[in-house]
């Protein structure tokens, strides 16, 4: 353990240190943006239980341990040793990090991603490309969301960049996997940038996995533009090492008519928390995020969602799912904010949870603040146990009550999934949530 | 094949049943009618070794072996089939899943090995024929959207594929239109075998036109008051049970 006496300066320090290895150091526009980051967090520093967003949330798992940024990761890896990390065996192009730096030798080449995308590592671009990226970079992400986006503002270096041109339709899913590997107490914090212009279509995978158990740090910040009468699929897993600490925020825009669908999954990590903010900017856009999130011995899983309504006719929804094993903890916060000038707004939040444990603990806490007087809107959680009447009735079939339990909570968690279009993900993240509750013990409640 | 001698059952402190004997020999089918809170259903569930209900007397012996001692899983790996009367929806739990790990479970106990998946589609179909089951429901989480009567044809389909020793089917009658209750009937008649054995617990002698029973045993106040062939059923039709309740308490 590295204690460390006062996380805002060893953050400091470590700013100042990056700041001349930065890209694009040329260009004023993202000089500011990283400045603003970097007072945002100075004059802020990293929250506390006693704000609202982070009362169930303690940062202690992250705080505790001095994470350093990585140089150029070293690493003998084959396009072969991840094979068995790909959700989407037919991806359209694939894009690889190690450590948060892009590896152009693991990732599909740029002359075999598909025409009309754009699709490569953000350092690069930001060297080579800067005035493609101007219109975008910082236009959904807000610093003031919190320490961790202003941090990963000030230290804005590398991560995916995709643009797809106006009304492209993509088949096949693009791919990208962030790795953490190798080296102990790696911070990374990946900037990543998907922009689809006006009516283009596609599905985007962001899968953050570790390759060993070194603890690690991600701080990732992904920001999303969906243009006009655009569609995005947007599936995203975080499967890390049991060691990993991963906080991860999502910023989307959405144009008018445009559609936006996530798929969020938390399996891993000791300590995690992921952020999403939606704002319904013009008329008629969809926004629906559907999650599970997955706990377990002395783990947290945090989940919390903000949708905006800022216009009229817009729908969005909300639903998450989540399962607590052994001593674990999770929180889910799920707000549906409507403005004032929003009427005809149709938005709805639902969040589920099982405990399997006497031990395990969720935090619900769905938001409803509404403005404007003319709108559907709704919210359910409920928190509960196995099923008696369920279990009993597997059991009646010959199947063993382990068995019996891992089968319906894989159901719960099906529900979720399912709404994935990307192939064959339902089955790979029910076989990993298996090997969550195999290895879990199993403590009796309230079934006998 | 099953022996109940004496048995005694509470629930909440509440005793349910009061020193039962039944006796059912291989291949026999036997029908136990009663009134309403009579015990039927306790019978059925405490056979399964369903939780709730404390057993404080007696003795089960199911071919050859202590019941009681089994759990749930145990007892069905080793030949007890329950047809619930309201079979449980399991949303998200593929239905093929959920048939194949069971026909596995019941096997390995058997000595057999587990089948493969081309094998296993091709019996369950064979026997979906059996009670005329849409196989597009099979697609489906258990039981998940399935109307009363499929939810019924899909427990007798879960009989045909174990091939249970002993199967005792929990008012499978109950809320079933005609055409449902003889598709049912014609899948129980055609699992009727001289190995397998069979109690009908039912509250209405309906069921009996459609599946013949060996025995009919009425049972009231926690036990069976009286045991006689299948005219018995016919005439509580005709009297009601008022007639025996009144005798036996004499």
């Amino acid at each position: 353990m590295n204690a460390v006496m006062d996380p805002v300066e060893h953050y400091r320090a470590l700013v100042d240190a990056a700041t001349p290895l930065l890209p694009g150091a040329h260009l004023a526009w993202l000089v500011e943006q990283r400045e603003r980051g970097l007072e945002h967090f100075l004059a802020n520093g990293f929250p506390t239980r006693k704000q609202e967003a982070w009362r169930y949330t303690g940062l202690e798992r992250v705080l505790e341990e001095a994470w350093l940024p990585q140089a150029e990761a070293v690493v003998n890896l084959a396009a072969d040793d991840l094979s068995r990390l790909w959700l989407a065996p037919k991806a359209g192009a694939r894009l690889v990090f190690v450590n948060g730096r892009w590896m152009p030798a693991l990732s599909t080449p740029v002359d075999a991603v598909p025409a009309g995308v754009q699709l490569g590592g953000l350092r690069e671009a930001l060297e080579e490309e800067p005035d493609q990226l101007s219109a975008w970079l910082g236009g959904a992400a807000h610093i003031e969301a919190s320490a961790f986006t202003a941090l990963n503002s000030a230290l804005l270096d590398d991560g995916a960049w995709l643009q797809i041109a106006a009304d492209r339709r993509l088949p096949a899913p693009i791919e990208i996997l962030y790795l953490s590997l190798g080296q102990d107490r790696a911070a990374i914090h990946p900037r990543n940038l998907l922009v689809l212009e006006e009516g283009a279509q596609a599905t985007v995978i962001e899968h953050y996995a570790s390759l060993d158990e070194a603890p690690s740090f991600t701080n990732a910040v992904t920001e999303v533009m969906v243009g006009d009468g655009a569609r995005l699929e947007h599936t995203r897993l975080q499967d890390e090492s049991p060691s990993a600490r991963h906080m991860s925020s999502v910023f989307v825009r959405q144009a008018g008519d445009s559609a936006y669908h996530a798929t969020h999954v938390s399996l891993g990590g000791v300590w995690s928390r992921s952020e999403y903010h939606n704002r319904l900017q013009c008329e008629r856009a969809n926004c629906e995020i559907d999650g599970l999130y997955v706990s377990g011995e002395r783990r947290l899983a945090d989940v919390h969602v903000a949708i905006e309504h800022a216009v009229p006719a817009c729908s969005s929804r909300q639903r998450f799912k989540g399962i607590v094993l052994g001593s674990g903890r999770a929180v889910f916060d799920g707000l549906i904010r409507v403005q004032p000038d929003a009427q005809k707004t149709d938005a709805h939040l639902s969040n589920d949870n099982l405990l399997l444990s006497r031990d395990a603990e969720v935090d619900t806490k769905p938001q409803l603040e509404i403005y404007a007087d003319d709108v559907k809107c709704s919210h359910g959680t409920t928190v509960g146990q196995l099923d008696p009447a369920q279990l009993f009735y597997l059991r009646s079939r010959g199947i063993g009550l382990g068995e019996a339990r891992r089968m319906l909570c894989l159901g719960f968690a099906t529900e979720v999934l399912d709404g994935c279009s990307v192939e064959g993900f339902a089955d790979r993240v029910g076989e990993r949530l298996r090997q969550h509750l195999e290895a879990s013990p199993l403590i009796r409640v309230n079934e006998e | 094949m099953l022996k109940v001698t004496d048995l005694q059952v509470t629930v909440d402190n509440q005793p349910i049943l009061k020193g039962l004997d039944l006796s059912v020999g291989a291949g026999e089918v036997h029908a136990i009618m009663g009134p309403n809170g009579s015990g039927k259903s306790s019978l059925a569930h405490v056979l399964a070794g369903r939780e709730g209900y404390q057993v404080t007397g007696g003795e089960v012996c199911f071919d050859g072996q202590d019941l009681l001692a089994l759990d749930v899983e145990e007892r069905a790996r080793r030949g007890l089939f329950l047809a619930l009367q309201y079979p449980v929806e399991l949303p998200g739990v593929s239905t093929m899943v959920f048939l194949r790990e069971s026909l596995n479970a019941v096997r390995a106990q058997r000595g057999e090995p587990p089948l493969d998946a081309a094998a296993f589609i091709k019996l369950l179909r064979e026997k979906a024929r059996l009670v005329e089951l849409n196989p597009e429901l099979l697609k489906r989480a258990v039981n998940t959207g399935f109307s009363g009567g499929e939810k019924k044809r899909s427990e007798i389909l879960q009989m045909a594929l174990l091939e249970p020793k002993l199967a005792v089917l929990d008012e499978t009658d109950s809320g079933l239109d005609i055409d449902a209750l003889r598709i049912v009937a014609d899948g129980v008649n055609a699992l009727r075998s001289p190995q397998r054995s069979m109690i009908l617990v039912t509250h209405y002698q309906r069921l009996l036109d459609y599946i013949e029973p060996d025995f009919v045993h009425v049972l009231a106040g926690g036990r069976i008051v009286r045991s006689g062939d299948k005219s018995l059923a016919l005439e509580l039709e005709r009297r009601g049970y008022g007639w025996i309740a009144g005798e036996a308490a004499a």
